[in-house]
């Protein structure tokens, strides 16, 4: 089905131009086109100097988290069909150092992420399976694709807020499943610093916006248990 | 060293930036768009055992078990080892399947025949109607991690990374390229950069950045179909015993499976349409082996734009080799200083890097051995803390 849209999109070339503006299109779509077809629709038709990030387009690189009429979302799993009638508006992720238009700097995303926390996890078990010969086990990607909807989401972390965020946490407790003997206590040590966990207020945004469901306030949970023993529910 | 300069951000790009690195060279690659964003994301994230091409490709073939090898030693975090299922669902697919096992031993990749029940075991969701299997070691492919992992090496390395940089022009003198015109869509100004040596790594796009020095390529785009759909109903790559052709492959990728694939060729690697008919053929052929696929949910359904080399000479599109070539211009053309590498997958982008870097090592008349066969990959993450030869720092724009 088609249907005529209208975005509002916000431009902005920090250091280039200095005002951030919002600029208006209007385009008839499919109500199946997702946002990111829209956005290539605009740069190729429209207007090549939009600038957006984007590659896989199916929810696993994790590099088009935008603000979709507010709500921290990826482009290219949200469709047409699912948002209200009338404007639709999109800006780039909060809290993150802006590199033009839509795009964000991912840096500070990493900051906390170990280098080596390892991006692969065992896969869920399924009955009757036994290993073919030379597999120790079957593995699986992690769900979390590091796309930063939740620390955008998150009203304590991002930019000068010394929080470390929900996706660094939910990545530590992840890692935490996974290591044994001496390597436990300074992931603990971290989870438990001045940037940890301890800053999270559970407003549960982390979870609510997660587009793969990693729930990042359940892992906020978990380590606060650990951490202090005393099992409060969030 | 020589200042190379890549224009083309994708697998292809990335791995010739390591490759150039490591050899030494000055490196500058510029991308019209974010890293990655053409074809390189989009793929369906196969690493292939080579075993698809094995009966009509030999060379993609043993090119492609050749760097399965070596992927898996050098960037083990971008890839699930989880090996793959050629299965049969009917008599036919049984025929291939004797030339499929031959192919595959003559091409050099492990395999071995397991029978409906042996294979049902391995993968509860294949269809009760599956007659053999075979399994080989194809894997899963994180696209965009496993570029960004090339990324990240090279740029610690010294490599000066542009995305958001689109070519305009090439400049030529007496015949032979001098640099590059680059509109930089961050700052919409745009800057004549000097090489030693250009290198179009373009892939679908190939055609254009070629034209702007006159000279025309052998490239093909060829865009197909993939569907995500929701939940993870293999762990292994389960694809189709039968020719290469529409809807015969499975690739389980985090919490999704991934539906391959369809092919149609086209002049302009911008035209991705989504074909209807093409999403309700794959599924439909897709769940022949599983049938849960066929009822999941869609997550997502794309197009991506294969580079394929020109081949007026092939019975269909599908039999177009997947092998990949490096045109010297000098020799094609008589202008020198440019070099286009087309074809390929994401599977052989470090072979197609090596191929690549020799021959401007050749021209340069150095004798300097490549690298990239043992040199372990830094992490994707890397990328985003790397100190960067990209003048300002990207950290506080």
């Amino acid at each position: 089905m088609k249907r005529k849209i209208r975005l509002k999109i916000r431009r902005h070339r920090p250091g280039i131009r200095t005002k951030p503006r919002f600029e208006t299109f209007l385009l008839t779509v499919d109500t199946d086109s997702s946002v990111l077809d829209v956005l290539e629709m605009i740069q190729s038709g429209q207007d090549p100097t939009l600038l957006f990030r984007r590659s896989c387009h199916h929810s696993s690189c994790g590099t088009c988290g935008m603000l979709i009429n507010g709500e921290a979302r990826l482009a290219c799993i949200t469709r047409i069909s699912e948002l209200k009638r009338g404007i639709i508006t999109l800006e780039p992720l909060p809290g993150f150092p802006l590199l033009g238009d839509l795009a964000v700097d991912m840096t500070p995303f990493y900051e906390d992420i170990g280098e080596r926390w390892s991006y692969l996890r065992g896969a869920e078990e399924r009955s009757g399976t036994k290993l073919p010969k030379g597999i120790k086990r079957f593995e699986r990607f992690e769900n979390c694709i590091e796309c930063g909807c939740c620390v955008a989401a998150c009203p304590v972390s991002g930019g000068e807020s010394p929080f470390m965020g929900p996706a660094a946490l939910a990545a530590l407790n992840g890692e935490l499943q996974k290591v044994e003997g001496e390597e436990i206590e300074p992931l603990l040590k971290q989870a438990g610093s001045e940037r940890g966990e301890r800053l999270c207020n559970r407003t549960l945004a982390c979870s609510r916006v997660c587009p793969t469901s990693v729930y990042p306030a359940r892992h906020i949970l978990d380590l606060r248990t650990r951490l202090r023993g005393d099992g409060q529910k969030g | 060293m020589e200042h190379i300069i890549i224009i083309g951000g994708g697998g292809a790009g990335a791995a010739l930036a390591h490759d150039l690195t490591l050899r030494g060279f000055e490196v500058s690659l510029f991308e019209k768009g974010e890293l990655t964003s053409g074809t390189t994301g989009r793929h369906h994230g196969l690493l292939h055992s080579g075993a698809r091409y094995a009966v009509h490709d030999r060379t993609a073939a043993v090119e492609c078990i050749e760097e399965n090898r070596i992927l898996r030693t050098i960037a083990p975090q971008s890839l699930e080892q989880n090996d793959g299922l050629f299965v049969a669902v009917s008599p036919d697919d049984e025929a291939y399947g004797v030339s499929l096992l031959e192919a595959c031993r003559a091409s050099g990749i492990n395999v071995k025949n397991l029978s409906a029940d042996r294979a049902r075991a391995l993968e509860p969701a294949l269809t009760s109607k599956v007659r053999s299997a075979l399994q080989v070691p194809d894997a899963t492919i994180d696209p965009w991690r496993l570029a960004m992992h090339f990324f990240a090496t090279a740029r610690q390395n010294g490599a000066s990374l542009h995305p958001f940089c689109e070519i305009r022009g090439i400049d030529t003198r007496g015949g032979r390229v001098t640099g590059v015109e680059i509109l930089d869509y961050r700052t919409g100004k745009t800057k004549r950069v000097k090489g030693d040596l250009v290198v179009n790594a373009a892939g679908a796009w190939a055609g254009r950045v070629a034209a702007l020095a006159g000279i025309d390529v052998p490239i093909q785009p060829g865009p197909g179909v993939m569907i995500a759909v929701e939940g993870r109903v293999t762990n292994m790559v389960i694809n189709r015993m039968r020719p290469a052709g529409e809807g015969d492959i499975i690739v389980p990728q985090r919490g999704l499976s991934i539906l391959g694939t369809s092919l149609w060729l086209t002049d302009d690697p911008d035209d991705v349409a989504l074909p209807e008919e093409h999403i309700s053929r794959i599924i439909g052929n897709c769940s022949l082996m599983v049938p849960a696929v066929g009822e999941a949910p869609i997550r997502s359904a794309w197009s991506a734009a294969r580079p394929l080399i020109r081949d007026t000479g092939a019975a269909s599109p599908q039999q177009i080799s997947r092998t990949f070539e490096c045109y010297d211009h000098a020799v094609t053309h008589g202008v020198e200083g440019i070099i286009s590498l087309l074809g390929g997958k994401a599977t052989t982008v470090r072979a197609m890097a090596e191929k690549t870097a020799d021959l401007i090592c050749r021209k340069a008349g150095h004798t300097i051995p490549c690298r990239t066969r043992t040199t372990s990959l830094l992490s994707w993450r890397r990328f985003f803390s790397a100190p960067s030869g990209d003048g300002p720092s990207r950290r506080r724009a």
